[in-house]
């Protein structure tokens, strides 16, 4: 089977101390002012003093339809056979067609090198077997990464045990992040 | 004529560029890839060999907060890439929160003191010039020489926080012979510590997340207060479904995880006194435990007898009925529960009470030394570091500043009341103070009272600071220290369990910096005190740590860290509590020797006045007290405190979130932007502490938000010194 490289966030863990977002800055060289990944915060939702609030963790979906591929129009944009989404920044001419087609709003000009930029898993760790920067940090393990078509990863395990959603699905992308928002005690070990 | 500087000039950008290899440093990690292009993605080949040249893994440990957790710095060419947490860190378990992922910022940035700096304009014109580490050094120990041949050693403060390097600091002083050191302690967790220490004979006890099945907190926010390994322990907590109940005020990231209680300001004690009253009333405590290992229950039973739920709810305006249910809960989960002992509580002056409830509540359901329960003092089982023999201290002569013992006689001697120590710069009582030493701490920006503090400064014949900043404090010093950022230098050895860690330099100091303990070391030397520093260097001294273990240093250095073979822990201490009865104290017997109520006791708290808020504080997990507001990767995520008003206010201010308020205490005016929202009581102001900045060498920190302390009134419990900081009622209006 083909490997589908994807990420399972567990928004019940996530305290949104953004600290992946600190990690990713660090480890790919963000430039102040853009980010690669961030933590969505609902603020206290409800009438004081019954509230709740939710923070929801995301970079991008690397996803199997990925409106940012469609729009390129010079092929920088692509999709690796593992499913990871790139920009190969020899051939993008900083159109920001893909900026405007990202539903998610994953992606943004780099001042630096005139290029569309966005999350690239890490690729540069995955390739020395580790995984990506924001996972490695996640102080809640809020954050998992791996091939969602190997039933031993951590990212399929978790799928099979607790029911999950993706963003936006109408946006037809079929996003490679996959939710859980209930309770996950225990996380299970895995590739 | 020695070239004068402004804080503009010497920290601009153009001046920074000019230090070579270090503004190649920083260009590289600012993202704009001077030192290195960027490998092309989906090149593997280019990744590999970048990874494989001139990339080496370092051991060391954070100093973004005071937590110490183990850090692998990845250094490419000397240039520090990335930090990541060391898995075999107890501390920390391989993860970095926020702000120790954003170290490589606060190495890199360019409000750094590059060289040592003495003012060259009146104190606080923002002039400078630079001077040699001898000069400065010299121009340090001999004011401080003068000061002492004056006025004697007393007229001088030491001041440090929290900080491996610090029982150096503390060796320093003593050698001085000034009875007067402050820390942070006041302004923390003092209520917590003599609350605990007068009750079971410790003063931090430890709580066992990992097996317990209900826990109160009423003043430790993990979610946003991180302490790394503590923070990953709740969130797992919580996730299996044990239960949490959090009192504050305002709805917490850590209240989102549990069930909210909106406490009123100031009444905690209440809600824990009628816990102890159900407790008590429905025998839910356990006897077997109270009768053999306390002492004083039957003066508890007549004193709790009125706090009722009811009674309760009237102070707490939390239902009489909730009250009760949680007193059922706990205890039906005990001895695996446990009512958090908190870093601070409601942060009044009845906090010392709140604590001693809360101490209290823990021994009568027994969970001392149980899983899920408190953990005893942890102290005995650490391993033992290699002592310097040095000189015997001269007798500190003359009474505290801070007013310990003399004042304040039940607040232990180390804790110190630290605003009380600022007030008597200013009052000349009971003597004058004339110099000031500051390491690691920023006095402008953490005690109450902003303007006092900056006053007290002005009235001093001396001020120096040693900081790797130019924190607000050093802006008004005679004199900086810069000190060598954590990842450039080595501090003392830190001991965790049967482990020893090491901070060691991960890269070169990138500027005219010193390690803490080379400046204190050298200082003393000026000061004709060498002997009581008898280290020639960091690892002479780091050696001398290591004497009773066969570890070698460059082992150490290697590896991260060291386990002590053998090593066998020792609980038979666990019950003997170093108290005066030998038990929990329930009944405290140096409060009742002081004349004072024995058990814990209602005080009631001042509440606002019409049209006034209570004014509270608290942390924001992007920050560390105030010192990371310089740092631009956290500003990123965190960029300026605001003013959390609730809906109704907001709407009767016709202020909406991002308008400016006028906050206005009896001691201080702030303008700030608010921050509307449900998930705050409506007669409550919140506002994260460490930003408003007035030092204009923190290029980034300059300006944003507004500091709490220009607002908080300087209140001291007379029982454990303990800074009342929620004690201060504000009005709000529209800028």
């Amino acid at each position: 089977m083909t490997v589908r490289m994807g990420f399972v966030i567990i928004t019940s863990r996530c305290i949104d101390c953004d600290a992946c977002m600190v990690a990713c800055r660090a480890e790919n060289e963000v430039p102040i002012g853009f980010t690669r990944n961030w933590v969505r915060d609902s603020g206290a939702v409800g009438k004081f003093p019954i509230v709740k609030q939710m923070f929801e963790p995301g970079n991008c979906m690397h996803c199997e339809k990925p409106s940012c591929l469609s729009v390129c129009p010079t092929g920088a944009t692509y999709k690796r056979a593992d499913g990871i989404v790139l920009v190969d920044d020899t051939k993008c001419i900083g159109c920001k067609y893909c900026i405007e087609a990202c539903p998610y709003d994953a992606r943004f000009l780099n001042p630096v090198t005139g290029k569309a930029d966005k999350c690239t898993f890490c690729l540069q760790r995955l390739e020395q077997g580790l995984k990506p920067a924001c996972v490695q940090t996640c102080l809640g393990k809020a954050r998992h990464s791996g091939d969602l078509n190997d039933p031993e990863s951590v990212v399929s395990k978790l799928l099979n045990r607790y029911p999950a959603r993706q963003l936006s699905p109408d946006a037809g992308t079929r996003p490679n992040i996959y939710y859980i928002d209930v309770p996950v005690a225990e996380i299970p070990s895995g590739t | 004529m020695p070239k004068i500087y402004t804080w503009d000039q010497l920290f601009s950008r153009r001046q920074f560029i000019k230090g070579g290899l270090a503004a190649a440093a920083f260009g590289a990690a600012a993202g704009s890839g001077l030192l290195q292009p960027k490998p092309g993605l989906g090149d593997a080949q280019s990744t590999v060999t970048s990874t494989l040249s001139g990339t080496k893994y370092v051991y060391t440990i954070c100093e973004q907060c005071v937590w110490r957790c183990g850090v692998i710095a990845r250094v490419e060419n000397g240039v520090v890439r990335k930090l990541e947490g060391n898995p075999d860190h107890p501390n920390n378990a391989g993860k970095l929160c926020p702000r120790g992922n954003a170290g490589i910022e606060t190495l890199y940035s360019p409000s750094r003191v590059k060289f040592p700096l003495i003012r060259a304009g009146a104190r606080g014109s923002g002039l400078w010039r630079r001077a040699s580490w001898d000069e400065a050094l010299t121009y340090t120990a001999g004011q401080m020489k003068k000061i002492k041949d004056k006025y004697g050693a007393k007229a001088m403060i030491f001041n440090s926080t929290d900080n491996l390097s610090q029982p150096f600091f503390e060796t320093l002083l003593k050698a001085y012979g000034t009875p007067n050191y402050g820390t942070q302690r006041s302004l923390c967790f003092n209520s917590m510590t003599t609350g605990f220490l007068y009750t079971y004979g410790v003063a931090q006890p430890g709580t066992d997340y990992a097996n317990c099945n209900y826990m109160i907190f009423s003043g430790r926010n993990l979610a946003e207060g991180i302490s790394n390994i503590e923070t990953q322990e709740m969130i797992d907590m919580v996730a299996r479904g044990a239960k949490v109940v959090v009192l504050d005020p305002r709805f917490t990231k850590t209240a989102a995880k549990a069930e909210w209680l909106p406490i009123r300001p100031g009444t905690d004690l209440a809600f824990f006194l009628a816990l102890i009253n159900v407790l008590v009333n429905e025998k839910l405590y356990d006897v077997k435990f109270v009768s053999q290992y306390t002492q004083g229950f039957d003066e508890l039973t007549k004193e709790v007898a009125t706090y009722t739920p009811q009674w309760a709810e009237v102070q707490t305006e939390i239902p009489a009925g909730t009250i009760r249910r949680i007193a059922r809960e706990f205890a039906a989960s005990a001895p695996a529960a446990i009512a958090h002992p908190n870093w601070r509580t409601s942060n009044f002056l009845n906090s010392f009470q709140a604590e001693r409830a809360i101490a209290v509540l823990n021994a009568l359901v027994g969970n001392w030394a149980k899983p899920g329960g408190l953990i005893p003092d942890q102290s005995i089982n650490t391993a033992k570091l290699g002592t310097l023999s040095h000189p015997s201290y001269p007798a500190a002569v003359g009474m505290r500043l801070d007013g310990v013992p003399w004042q304040f006689p039940m607040v232990p001697l180390a804790y110190g009341v630290l605003q009380v120590m600022r007030d008597n710069i200013l009052t000349g009582k009971p003597y004058q103070a004339k110099g000031w030493l500051i390491s690691r701490q920023n006095p402008v920006l953490s005690i109450p009272e902003r303007q006092k503090t900056i006053n007290a400064i002005m009235k001093l014949d001396f001020i120096g600071v040693i900081d790797i900043m130019a924190n607000d404090t050093a802006y008004y010093a005679d004199v900086i220290l810069p000190e060598s950022s954590y990842l450039e230098r080595y501090d003392g050895l830190v001991p965790i369990g049967d482990e020893i860690f090491i901070r060691q330099p991960v890269i070169k100091p990138l500027y005219d910096t010193k390690s803490s303990l080379m400046i204190y070391k050298e200082l003393a030397v000026k000061l004709g005190l060498g002997d009581f520093l008898p280290y020639q260097d960091e690892k002479d001294l780091l050696v001398q740590q290591l004497k009773p273990y066969t570890v070698s240093l460059e082992e150490l250095e290697r590896k991260g860290h060291y386990r002590v073979p053998n090593f066998k822990e020792d609980h038979s201490k666990d019950f003997a509590f170093q108290t005066s009865s030998g038990k929990i104290e329930i009944a405290s017997g140096i409060m009742a020797q002081m004349g004072k109520k024995a058990v814990p006791t209602w005080e009631a708290p001042p509440k606002p006045g019409p049209d006034q808020f209570y004014l509270l504080t608290g942390k924001t997990a992007q920050h560390s007290q105030m010192f990371t507001q310089d740092n631009r990767w956290l500003l990123e995520i965190f960029p300026e405190n605001k003013a959390w008003l609730h809906t109704t206010v907001a709407r009767k201010l016709g202020v909406k979130t991002d308008d400016e308020v006028i906050i206005e205490s009896e001691v201080g005016k702030i303008r700030i932007k608010a921050y509307v929202t449900e998930g705050i009581r409506p007669d409550s102001v919140f506002m994260v502490g460490g930003f408003g900045h007035v030092s204009k060498g923190l290029h980034f920190a300059y300006g944003r938000g507004a500091s709490d302390s220009a607002l908080h009134k300087s209140l001291a419990d007379p029982i454990s010194g303990s800074s009342a900081l929620s004690q201060t009622f504000v009005r709000v209006s529209k800028a």
